[in-house]
């Protein structure tokens, strides 16, 4: 017996050993690339491309970051990426979440009409060319509300919240509290929303990470670069470096591009990841609860 | 009963989507105004426009360059003319996407400046009248393009789409400087170190790699040294200037022209021969660095700049880019080597001739006639000189001979990066043929370097012919982009197995299957036709 509890502990010793060793390994693999883009952002970009650079940085500078935080189209893009994804945020939880709950409902009339049209629109787009024609008919063109607006609601976080909602707010909840007398928007308000935090700060993250990181929808429908979300200008910065050979008449230009290019592209990506960085961890304990249960019994 | 009633509304239905269509798309809003009866319009003369008129124009820009309407040269063109431009700037990146997109959903604004349009949107779009002919127009409101395109037919010619309109506006630098970009470089100071002379042969040069390779000529005690570096199939930096050393110099479109044929180089027995030399005599030996198959740019500008020398023979353009303008004195330009039958000639690009596609006015302008005048102000080729490189007072000054000459630059910025802030660059709308260089600019102390170098070590080994840049019918245009991509894909990829692996011999012929079977053939009928076509018209003119 007492052999026997001996050998399973050491079973589970190495069980242990071999978790945390494979656990580290795959720690190390996911921090060593931001690791290695922090030390970057502090090197010279010829030993960065010699290979010179790997654990500290080397030809140490802060040119870099001179360059970043005196270039006015980055903080411009700050401005607009923070507006964006707030505002995108609180329109698309709203969305959402109103869509969700009455679709959790069992009383709505035609509800799996509803869903079967939801359905649809996520298995099925327009297409590029429609939807810009749909953008500009409505006059959003360069505006704000082009970002913000068509993606509010998407049906999977729809279907996300709405599990949330049938598994986590049972109908006997809705029958006591309409014997008090309460109203269909003063459960909603008072009992259904403060019992879904977590699935809403889920949502928040959704929609907080897509906003931030979000560039197409930017890159096609706006214009002036004064409305330039971070990311379309870190893109414009990155990309300055893909010389397409055919176009490279001017060596000059191509080679002055380059440099400020290398000098700043590790730099951007710093700036541009710390706001999420630092979100991440205060969303973090709702979000295990948030999605797991609202992707139960799909 | 109930049939008909469903038959009534499935029609009503048709009926309001056909309405929807119709009023939707077909013809264009505007009508446009007849420039004989607009009192507001000067036919010659500035400012073209009495009051100030709007266009809107589409155009790319680049990604230092601030918007195009905050830009000098072209707040002065304002002034000038009356014709104020409402411009929405796209980063170039992004450009062809949006063009694209605007295209195709009819959202057109006034004209697209800088197009960057292709042969086949040209085509295209000018066949379904979303852009419009622009050669009446020429003639009646464009005296300085009608004087460019009267004195250099080859121009005309080459912006002249096989229908006979012209839908694009040239640009073009005509600097010759693009004959060959391949300059081939080599650590002199390495050579005379090691007790060698400028290589002269092809098997002088591969004992010099070699010598790099085992004598630490930069004398650190590491073998870090890399012998060869370039970069495989790419603009300005490939080794297909060796291939001539073997009697059938190659470019990269493996394209080149003899006596009025066109030829495909990389099916011919010399192109062989010099891939059998590079693998056995380099490659084998550890003197080709193996990131020259997938470096890009970016890592090889940075092998010359490591701390401990350690780049022996490099292909680029500019030294000095490559190594920086300290390490530039160390090495020395090669002049087109022998090969081992006495060969030595030099590759020559094809096409080199105007862009064709860098204005067009689309089917929704009310005013053609008047962009028309506006646009030829840049074809005057003083005009043309300033917005391809800078604005007079900024970048230019005039000198007593009322040549442009560059003024100093503002300290701390780089040239290049001084004029994307100033003018549009470039690829945009403006001709400056070879009699304006010297005349009414100079060309920049760089170009001029390059140009003096091309003439000295490469032109003298260079056949004048080289494949026209010719405007294609559509069908041919189809079928090029059908099977061209990927026969040029399969050529360059068999190129770099052939170099790094060898078997050149013992795969050559199932090589050359393939690349029938792609439709090579097909391919160089057309190029053949195109040509053949190209040079009558010429004559004709």
């Amino acid at each position: 017996m007492n052999q026997l509890l001996k050998r399973k502990s050491k079973g589970d010793m190495w069980f242990d050993i071999v978790n945390y060793v494979m656990l580290t390994i795959v720690m190390l693999l996911v921090l060593f690339p931001l690791y290695f883009v922090l030390i970057a952002s502090l090197s010279d970009p010829n030993l960065i491309y010699s290979g010179e650079v790997w654990f500290f940085p080397k030809g140490f500078t802060l040119d870099g970051y001179g360059r970043i935080f005196s270039d006015s189209s980055i903080w411009i893009g700050y401005a607009n990426s923070i507006l964006y994804a707030s505002l995108g945020t609180l329109i698309g939880v709203a969305v959402t979440v109103c869509a969700a709950y009455p679709l959790a409902r069992k009383g709505l009339a035609g509800k799996s009409v509803i869903m079967w049209f939801l359905l649809i629109s996520m298995f099925f787009s327009g297409g590029l060319i429609p939807t810009y024609l749909l953008i500009k008919d409505l006059h959003m063109l360069n505006t704000i509300w082009a970002l913000v607006i068509p993606g509010a609601g998407g049906v999977f976080n729809v279907i996300i919240v709405r599990t949330f909602f049938q598994s986590t707010i049972p109908d006997e909840m809705w029958e006591a509290a309409s014997i008090d007398g309460c109203s269909n928007t003063r459960f909603f308000w008072s009992i259904v929303l403060p019992l879904s935090k977590s699935v809403i700060a889920v949502m928040v993250l959704y929609h907080v990470v897509g906003f931030w990181n979000g560039f197409f929808d930017a890159l096609i429908y706006l214009n002036d670069e004064s409305k330039y979300p971070l990311q379309l200008v870190l893109r414009n910065i990155l990309v300055q470096n893909q010389a397409n050979s055919s176009m490279m008449i001017d060596v000059e230009s191509y080679a002055a591009k380059m440099r400020v290019t290398e000098l700043i592209k590790y730099g951007v990506i710093m700036v541009s990841s710390l706001p999420l960085l630092i979100l991440y961890p205060f969303l973090q304990k709702y979000f295990v609860k948030g999605v797991m249960i609202g992707s139960i019994k799909g | 009963m109930k049939l008909f009633k469903r038959a009534g509304i499935l029609m009503l239905a048709g009926m309001f989507a056909l309405s929807g269509c119709s009023g939707g798309g077909g013809e264009s809003k505007n009508q446009t105004v007849n420039p004989d009866q607009d009192a507001n319009f000067n036919k010659t003369g500035l400012p073209i426009v009495k009051e100030a008129v709007t266009l809107k124009m589409v155009s790319p820009k680049a990604a230092l360059a601030p918007d195009y309407s905050k830009m000098e040269i072209f707040k002065r063109l304002e002034k000038q003319t009356n014709v104020k431009i409402d411009w929405e700037n796209i980063p170039d990146t992004d450009f062809a996407e949006k063009k694209n997109l605007l295209l195709a959903s009819g959202d057109l604004p006034d004209a697209f400046y800088g197009a960057g349009f292709t042969d086949y949107d040209l085509i295209n779009y000018g066949k379904d009248g979303t852009i419009i002919p622009l050669e009446n127009l020429i003639d009646k409101y464009a005296p300085n393009l009608k004087m460019l395109l009267d004195r250099r037919p080859d121009i005309k010619l080459a912006i002249t789409a096989p229908d006979g309109h012209i839908y694009g506006l040239p640009s073009w630098e005509e600097n010759k400087l693009d004959t060959n970009p391949f300059f081939h470089v080599i650590n002199k100071n390495w050579l005379d170190k090691l007790g060698l002379k400028l290589p002269q042969t092809l098997d002088e040069y591969t004992q010099a790699l070699i010598a790099f390779k085992t004598k630490d000529p930069n004398g650190n005690g590491k073998a870090d040294e890399i012998p060869l570096s370039f970069m495989h199939m790419q603009w300005c930096s490939d080794i297909a200037g060796i291939f001539g050393a073997f009697g059938l110099p190659d470019n990269l479109e493996h394209r080149i022209v003899r006596e009025g044929k066109v030829i495909f180089t990389a099916t011919q027995p010399q192109y062989k021969e010099a891939l059998k030399y590079i693998h056995d005599n380099w490659y084998k030996q550890g003197l080709i660095d193996p990131e020259s198959f997938t470096q890009d740019a970016a890592q090889y500008l940075a092998k010359g700049k490591t701390p401990d020398e350690t780049l022996g023979s490099y292909v680029w353009w500019e030294v000095e880019e490559v190594v920086g303008p300290e390490r530039s004195k160390d090495y020395a330009l090669l002049p087109p080597l022998k090969g081992p039958n006495g060969d030595q000639m030099i590759g020559r690009n094809n096409g080199g001739g105007p862009g064709r596609g860098s204005f067009v006015i689309t089917k929704e302008n009310r005013y053609p006639a008047m962009t028309m005048r506006w646009i030829d102000q840049q074809y005057d080729p003083y005009m043309a000189a300033q917005i391809h490189w800078g604005p007079l007072d900024v970048v230019f000054k005039k000198d007593e001979k009322g040549k442009l000459v560059n003024l100093p630059l503002p300290k701390g910025v780089s040239a290049g990066e001084f004029r994307q802030k100033v003018a549009p660059g470039t690829g945009n709308p403006g001709v400056i043929t070879f009699d304006d260089f010297g005349k009414v600019v100079d060309m920049e102390p760089r170009a001029q370097k390059r140009a003096e170098y091309l003439e000295k070590y490469y032109t003298p080994y260079m056949k004048k012919e080289n494949y026209a840049s010719i405007f294609f019918e559509p069908d041919e245009l189809d079928k090029i982009n059908r099977i061209e991509p990927e026969l040029i894909k399969y050529v360059n990829t068999q190129r770099g197995k052939f170099i790094v692996d060898g078997e050149v011999d013992e795969k050559w012929d199932s090589y050359v299957k393939t690349l029938e079977k792609m439709g090579l053939n097909e391919l160089m009928e057309i190029y053949q036709k195109g040509l053949d076509r190209y040079n009558a018209n010429l004559k004709n003119k």
